[in-house]
């Protein structure tokens, strides 16, 4: 299957879908959205509520503190406020908030962790094959 | 062995703290009741009861753990070892890669298994 656009197959419910932000597409969920499968999108989300699958979006990636993903993640900055069980590749920066937890293994450029977030996994820095979003 | 002062400088070890400057330079292990901080080079593995930082231009090539907080700073880097902490701080800036892991802060020592009490079952009524 050749995906293209952003598929949310399964029980996707996401009420406010496409809203563009400073010319630049966002996706936003909301606290009762569900994602399941493969998203791939070009401009940035905003994770709430259940994300399960993959996600690799060309702009950022940032997941809401009431946020339960089980997914890969790939985005330019990420920021990370919940819980997140899943490879994820930054190709910018990737931010741990104060409540985030994140379990599984790290590809960054920049990394910042601030205090009380919790992390397990490895940690990769500096050069990476970088994937071309959309791919 | 002679009684060179020891690391920690309490008896008890409380409220120790040691400091390995920017021109400081540590090849080995490293262990410390109490906290550390490295604004130097160390090429080895840390291990401290309290807080670790590296701070400054410090630079770690090697494990860590801190029983405690460890936190790098946005000049400083820590490279390779696995990363054994309670909490953990990254400034944006530094450089960090290893396997970090969190959560349950283990002691060292493991506490040996309790002895399950031999039951061997023996064939006890031959056949017949």
């Amino acid at each position: 299957m050749d995906v293209q656009e952003a598929v949310a197959e399964g029980t996707a419910s996401v009420e406010n879908g496409e809203v563009k932000r400073d010319g630049r597409k966002q996706f936003s969920m909301g606290p009762g959205d569900i994602l399941e499968g493969k998203l791939i999108y070009d401009g940035s989300i905003h994770a709430d509520g259940k994300v399960e699958g993959e996600v690799r979006v060309s702009g950022n990636i940032d997941v809401a503190s009431s946020a339960s993903v089980r997914a890969l993640l790939e985005g330019a900055n990420v920021t990370l406020k919940g819980q997140v069980e899943g490879a994820v590749t930054a190709r910018d920066k990737l931010t741990l908030g104060k409540n985030a937890k994140l379990s599984g293994d790290i590809v960054v450029r920049r990394l910042q962790i601030d205090d009380g977030a919790t992390l397990n996994g490895h940690v990769r820095m500096g050069d990476f094959e970088s994937h071309t979003s959309g791919q | 062995m002679s009684p060179t002062r020891p690391v920690s400088n309490g008896a008890n070890g409380q409220g120790n703290s040691v400091v390995l400057g920017p021109k400081d330079r540590l090849v080995g292990q490293l262990y410390i009741e109490g906290d550390l901080r490295v604004s130097g080079t160390v090429d080895g593995s840390l291990e401290a009861t309290g807080d670790i930082e590296i701070s400054g231009s410090g630079k770690v090539n090697g494990a860590v753990t801190a029983y405690k907080r460890l936190v790098v700073g946005s000049d400083a880097s820590l490279i390779g070892g696995d990363v054994r902490v309670a909490r953990l701080t990254v400034e944006d800036g530094a450089t960090f890669s290893g396997k970090v892991s969190m959560g349950k802060p283990e002691p060292k020592v493991e506490e040996p298994k309790p002895v399950e009490p031999e039951q061997v079952i023996q064939p006890k009524a031959k056949r017949r």
